[in-house]
C-alpha cells in the first residue's frame, strides 16, 4: 500500500489590532484595543497549542499574519508567535512566512528584527501613494512613509516585498491612479495588490454613501483603472496571476494561493478562519470572546460549514477562475461556456477555459453564466 | 301589508353631480318620511348599507321605499359615472320621474348634464331643484336662471333646498308627489319586472333589483329571464324600507328586490327581463336589453412568483358579482400567462383591478389600456383588442378606432384651455355654447383611446378644477392608427405593444424607450432599446454594456462569504425575466407600464 501524503497546509494568524480604524475597512480589526496585546499573545500561543494536534502529520507550507496591523505588536511578541508555531506545527523549512505591515507602524530597525525573527516577506498597505486618496480612505500615513518604510524594508534584508494598493476612492482619477501605479513600481517590490475598493454596508464609508454623502465608486471608472493596471504593471514586467495579484516570476504569494486552490488551513486568532476536507469553520470573532475561550483551554470555534458537493462546486469554479489558472472545459455544462467565449470573457487554452482582462471584471456573471 | 293602490306610487332618482348632496338629500328624506327610527339614522344611511345585515344579506340600498302622506315614493340610486352610463339608463327607466339636483354655488356640471339628457329622453318628469342654498358662496338667482334656460321652464319653478339644514325638503316631496307621474301597468296582464341591478350576495346569491311595469311578481315563483332564457326557482321577494322586508307579492307599479336562486349574475343582467316561467310568461321582454359591451381592455398578469391559476380563479368568482367584466386567457413572451380583460371603462378597469389586488390578495400587472378596434380588409372586418393581434402595416385597407361625443361644462376663461385640449387630443368640435353667459357647454367628437388615459386628469389641471366631462359612445370613425413595438435587444417585448394613432407613435416610443433605459440594469451587453412601427425604428435608447462585476478581494481564508455574496446573485438573477437575452426585473415591467397610465377616478 501506498501511502498518500496529506496535502501541505498553510497557517493564518489574526491580531486585530490597529492605531486607527480606516473608513472603508470590515475586517476583524480595532483601534484602542493595546491593552489586551499581551493577553491576545499569549492567547495565540495558547491556541497554536490546542490546534496543532489535528494537524499532525500536515506539513505548513505557509505562515501569514494579517489583521489588523500585525506590527503594532512588540518584535519579541511576533517572534516568539512563529517559534511556538514552529515548535507545534510542522512548518517546513522553506516555508514561506509574510507579516502584513503598515507604513507608519515600522522601521528599519524593527523590519530587521522581524525579519531576523523569520518573517521573510513583508506585505505593506500602502493603499495609495495620492494624498488626497489616502485621506478619503482615512489612511493616516503619507505617501513619503510608504517611500521610507519600503527603502528601511530592503535596507533591512528584506527580498520579497509586497505593496497593496486601493483604487476607486471617492476624488481619485485614471491618471493619478496611474501616477500611484507608477510611484509603486519605481520602488520595484517583487508583487503588487491592487483592490477595487469595495463598500461595506457596515463601515462607516457604507453608511456615508448610503445615506448620499459620499459618492459610491463609478465602476465603469474602476474598470478603467483594472485595465491601467493591468497594462501598466504587465509593461514593468508583473505577472497578473490573480484578479487582484501581481507579481514577479516565482514571487506569487503562496499562503494566498492555498486558499484560492482549496488547499487546507488553519487559522489562529480572532474571527481567523479554517479549512479542510471540505468543512470550513472559524474563530469567534469579539477579541474578548476569543481570549476568555481559549483562556479556558478550549479551541475558539465559533461555527461551521460542510460543503455541499454544489456549494464546493461553485467554489472551485470562481476560485480557479480567480487565479487565471480557468477550469476545465468538462465542469461545465454543454455550451454554457458558448456566450462568454463569443463574447471574449473567455478563451479556450488547452481544453481549460480561462478567463480574459475582460472576464476577470466581470467575473461573477461568469461564474454565475457557467454554473446555474 | 296592504298594496298600496298604483295612483299613489311614485318613483324617481336624484340626477346630481358628485359632492353635489345627493347622499344628504336621501338622508332628509329618510327622517322625513320616518323611514329610519331617529335612534338608527346616521350620515349618508343608504352609502353605507353594504354592511352585513342580521339575515345574513349583504345589499346596498339600489332603491328604498319611502312612505308619505298615504303615498309609496321609490327612490332608486344611479350610478354617478360615464362608465356606466347604460346601467344609469337602465336605473333611468325604472322611473317616471327624476330630481335634477345641483349645487346653487357651483352650477350644472356635465355629468349632471348627461344623465338630464338621458332622463328627458326617457320621458323622465323633471323636478329641478338648487341644493345648498345655505352656503354663502350660492348664487340660486342665477343658478335658477340657468336651469329655467336649459329646462325652458320658469325660474320661479326651481324648487331651493338645503339637504344640511333641511330647508325645503318638504317642498320637495311634495313636487314630487305632484310632478311625477304614477307607474301604469295593468296587474292581469303577464309579469315584466325590469333588472335595473344585481349583485351577487355569497349566502343567498344572485339578488336583483327590479321594477314591476306589469302583472306580478310572487315572492315565491318560478322565474324566467327573458335575455339569457334562464328559468330559476325564486325565493324571497321585497322591498327596501330601507333594511329588507319581504313581502307576498310586488305589483305593477312597485319596486323592490328578488332573490333569485341563481347563482351567477350573468344570468341576471342589468336591463333583462323577469317573467314567469311557463304558460303565464309574456311573449316579449322590455325594451331597451344590451350585452354590456367592453369599451377597454388591458391585459392582467400574475407579478413575480404570482400564480396564474390564483388569477383564474379569482377572476371566476369576481365575474360572479361583476356581469360586465369579461376575460379571455392571453399568453405574453415577457409576462407569462395571464388574461386579457374587458371593461366598461377605466374606472371600471380600476376597480376590479383593485378588488383582485384587495379582495383576493393577489399582486398584479396590468398592461397599458388600449380601446377595441376594427381592422378592416375588403369586406372583412377583425376586430382588435390586444395589440399583439394589430395586423402588420400594409396588409389591411384601414383601421377604424371608437369615438365618444364628449361633453364639457366649463367657466368661460378656460374655455381656451379646453379647446386647446380636445383639438391636441384629435377632437372635433361639434359645437360651443353657452349655458350662461359664464358657462359653456362644449361638445367634441373624441376617439375613447384619447380620453382613456389621461385626458381627465389634464382637462382638470387645465381648467384648475373647474372643468366636468362626460361622453357617450359614437360609433367607429377611419383612424391612421398603428402599432408601436418596443424591442430590447432586437426582440420585441409583447407587453409594451401599443396601439397609437400614428402623430403619437413617437411621444409613445419615445418615452417608453427613455423609460426603460432607466429601469433596465446594465447587462454582459449593450442592449438597444427600440421602439418600431412595423420594420421602421422611431426611437432609441442604449443601456451601456456593465464593465464590473467582480469581488476585488478574496482572502483571509473567508470563502464562505464571497461564496454566499454569489448565491444572493444567483438568486437575484432568478427572479429576472428573460426577455431574449435581456434580464429585466419584474419591477421595470410594472414601472414602465406606468407611463401610459395617468387616468383617473372620478
Amino acid at each position: 500500500m501506498t501511502a498518500v501524503l496529506p496535502e501541505p497546509a498553510g497557517l493564518y494568524v489574526h491580531l486585530p489590532f490597529c492605531l486607527t480604524r480606516c473608513g472603508y475597512c470590515d475586517f476583524n480589526a480595532y483601534a484602542g484595543l493595546d491593552h489586551l496585546a499581551s493577553r491576545y499573545v499569549a492567547a495565540l500561543l495558547r491556541e497554536a497549542e490546542l490546534a496543532a494536534p489535528a494537524w499532525e502529520g500536515v506539513e505548513v507550507a505557509s505562515v501569514f499574519l494579517g489583521g489588523g496591523t500585525p506590527t503594532t505588536l512588540e518584535v519579541a511578541d511576533l517572534k516568539a508567535l512563529l517559534a511556538r508555531v514552529r515548535a507545534v506545527f510542522e512548518v517546513a523549512p522553506d516555508a514561506e512566512v509574510t507579516t502584513e505591515a503598515n507604513p507608519d507602524t515600522v522601521d528599519e530597525q524593527k523590519l530587521a528584527g522581524l525579519r531576523e525573527a523569520g518573517y521573510a516577506r513583508l506585505s505593506m498597505g500602502a493603499q495609495s501613494f495620492d494624498r488626497s486618496v489616502l485621506a478619503a480612505l482615512e489612511r493616516v500615513h503619507q505617501p513619503e512613509s510608504v517611500v521610507g518604510a519600503f527603502r528601511a524594508a530592503r535596507a533591512a534584508g528584506y527580498d520579497n516585498v509586497n505593496i497593496d494598493l486601493i483604487y476607486g476612492a471617492n476624488g481619485e482619477t485614471a491618471a493619478s491612479w496611474e501616477r500611484t501605479l507608477r510611484e509603486a513600481i519605481a520602488l520595484a517590490p517583487e508583487h503588487v495588490s491592487a483592490y477595487a475598493l469595495t463598500i461595506e454596508p457596515a463601515t462607516p464609508l457604507g453608511r456615508q454613501v448610503s445615506r448620499g454623502d459620499t459618492p459610491a465608486p463609478d465602476p465603469d471608472l474602476q474598470a478603467e483603472m483594472f485595465e491601467t493596471a493591468c497594462r501598466v504593471l504587465g509593461e514593468a514586467g508583473y505577472g497578473h496571476y490573480e484578479v487582484s495579484n501581481w507579481a514577479r516570476p516565482g514571487y506569487e504569494c503562496r499562503h494566498n494561493l492555498g486558499y484560492w486552490e482549496r488547499r487546507p488551513y488553519v487559522g489562529l486568532g480572532a474571527g481567523a478562519h479554517g479549512y479542510r476536507d471540505g468543512r470550513r469553520w472559524w474563530n469567534v470573532r469579539p477579541p474578548e470572546e476569543y481570549l476568555s475561550i481559549v483562556e479556558r483551554g478550549e479551541l475558539p470555534v465559533g461555527g461551521s460549514e460542510e460543503l455541499e458537493p454544489a456549494d464546493a462546486y461553485l467554489e472551485e469554479v470562481f476560485l480557479r477562475l480567480r487565479i487565471l489558472q480557468g477550469i476545465p472545459s468538462s465542469w461545465v455544462e454543454d455550451g454554457r461556456e458558448e456566450p462568454f467565449l463569443e463574447s471574449g470573457l473567455l478563451v479556450r487554452d488547452h481544453g481549460r477555459l480561462v478567463p480574459t482582462e475582460r472576464g476577470m471584471l466581470l467575473l461573477n456573471e461568469l461564474v454565475l453564466g457557467l454554473t446555474c | 301589508m296592504s298594496p298600496v293602490d298604483v295612483s299613489h306610487i311614485r318613483n324617481f332618482c336624484i340626477v346630481a353631480h358628485i359632492d353635489h348632496g345627493k347622499s344628504t338629500l336621501a338622508d332628509r328624506l329618510l327622517e322625513l318620511t320616518h323611514a329610519v327610527a331617529d335612534r338608527d339614522m346616521r350620515a349618508q344611511y343608504l352609502d353605507r348599507m353594504d354592511l352585513e345585515r342580521e339575515r345574513g344579506i349583504t345589499i346596498k340600498a339600489q332603491a328604498v321605499r319611502l312612505l308619505h302622506d298615504g303615498y309609496e315614493l321609490n327612490l332608486i340610486d344611479t350610478p354617478g359615472h360615464v362608465d356606466f352610463t347604460y346601467e344609469v339608463s337602465r336605473s333611468l327607466a325604472a322611473c317616471e320621474g327624476a330630481v335634477l339636483l345641483v349645487d346653487a354655488a357651483q352650477g350644472l356640471e356635465a355629468q349632471t348634464l348627461a344623465n338630464f339628457h338621458l332622463a328627458r329622453d326617457a320621458g323622465l318628469a323633471i323636478v329641478p331643484a338648487l341644493n345648498k342654498i345655505d352656503l354663502p358662496a350660492a348664487d340660486p338667482d342665477q343658478r335658477a336662471k340657468e336651469l329655467a334656460d336649459l329646462l325652458d321652464r320658469d325660474a320661479d319653478d326651481i324648487l331651493r333646498v338645503s339637504a344640511k339644514t333641511g330647508e325645503g325638503v318638504e317642498e320637495l316631496l311634495r313636487a314630487v308627489v305632484e310632478q311625477v307621474p304614477p307607474p301604469t301597468g295593468e296587474r292581469a296582464t303577464p309579469l315584466r319586472a325590469l333588472v335595473f341591478d344585481s349583485m351577487f350576495d355569497p349566502y343567498r346569491g344572485v339578488i336583483t333589483y327590479v321594477r314591476v311595469k306589469e302583472g306580478e311578481l310572487p315572492s315565491r315563483s318560478r322565474i324566467r329571464l327573458m335575455a339569457t332564457a334562464t328559468e330559476s326557482e325564486a325565493e324571497e321577494a321585497g322591498v327596501m324600507a330601507p333594511e329588507p322586508l319581504p313581502v307576498d307579492v310586488l305589483g305593477p307599479g312597485e319596486v323592490g328586490y328578488l332573490v333569485t336562486g341563481l347563482k351567477d349574475v350573468h344570468q341576471a343582467k342589468v336591463g333583462d327581463t323577469i317573467t314567469l316561467a311557463g304558460k303565464q310568461a309574456a311573449s316579449e321582454p322590455l325594451p331597451g336589453y344590451r350585452e354590456p359591451r367592453p369599451m377597454v381592455w388591458s391585459g392582467l398578469f400574475p407579478n413575480e412568483g404570482g400564480d396564474y391559476s390564483e388569477l383564474r380563479d379569482a377572476l371566476d368568482r369576481l365575474k360572479l358579482s361583476d356581469s360586465s367584466l369579461s376575460y379571455e386567457p392571453e399568453t405574453s413572451q415577457a409576462l407569462g400567462f395571464g388574461f386579457r380583460a374587458g371593461f366598461l371603462g377605466l374606472l371600471h378597469m380600476d376597480i376590479v383591478k383593485e378588488r383582485l389586488e384587495r379582495e383576493f390578495d393577489l399582486e398584479l400587472i396590468a398592461t397599458a389600456p388600449n380601446v377595441e378596434f376594427h381592422v378592416i380588409r375588403g369586406d372583412e372586418v377583425s376586430i382588435v383588442h390586444n395589440p399583439a393581434e394589430m395586423p402588420v402595416p400594409g396588409t389591411y385597407d384601414r383601421v377604424e378606432e371608437p369615438v365618444v361625443f364628449a361633453t364639457v361644462i366649463t367657466p368661460k376663461e378656460h374655455l381656451g384651455a379646453v379647446l386647446d385640449l380636445c383639438q391636441s387630443r384629435r377632437g372635433e368640435l361639434v359645437e360651443t355654447t353657452f349655458l350662461t353667459p359664464e358657462r359653456a357647454e362644449v361638445h367634441y367628437v373624441l376617439p375613447l383611446a384619447e380620453i382613456v388615459f389621461d385626458f381627465f386628469d389634464h382637462l382638470k389641471s387645465n381648467t384648475r378644477g373647474y372643468a366636468s366631462l362626460d361622453y357617450e359612445p359614437w360609433g367607429y370613425q377611419e383612424s391612421d392608427v398603428v402599432r408601436v413595438d418596443v424591442l430590447l435587444h432586437g426582440e420585441p417585448v409583447d407587453a409594451f405593444s401599443t396601439i397609437v394613432h400614428r402623430s403619437k407613435a413617437y411621444a409613445y416610443g419615445k418615452r417608453m424607450t427613455e423609460r426603460l433605459r432607466e429601469l433596465i440594469p446594465r447587462q454582459m451587453f449593450d442592449v438597444a432599446i427600440q421602439a418600431a412601427i412595423g420594420s421602421k425604428i422611431i426611437a432609441r435608447e442604449t443601456v451601456k454594456a456593465k464593465r464590473k462585476d467582480v469581488l476585488a478581494k478574496c482572502y483571509g481564508g473567508d470563502i464562505t462569504r464571497k461564496r454566499k455574496l454569489l448565491e444572493e446573485q444567483k438568486k437575484g438573477k432568478a427572479r429576472l425575466r428573460k426577455v431574449g437575452r435581456v434580464d429585466v426585473p419584474q419591477d421595470a415591467f410594472i414601472a414602465a407600464l406606468r407611463v401610459g397610465e395617468g387616468a383617473k377616478k372620478k
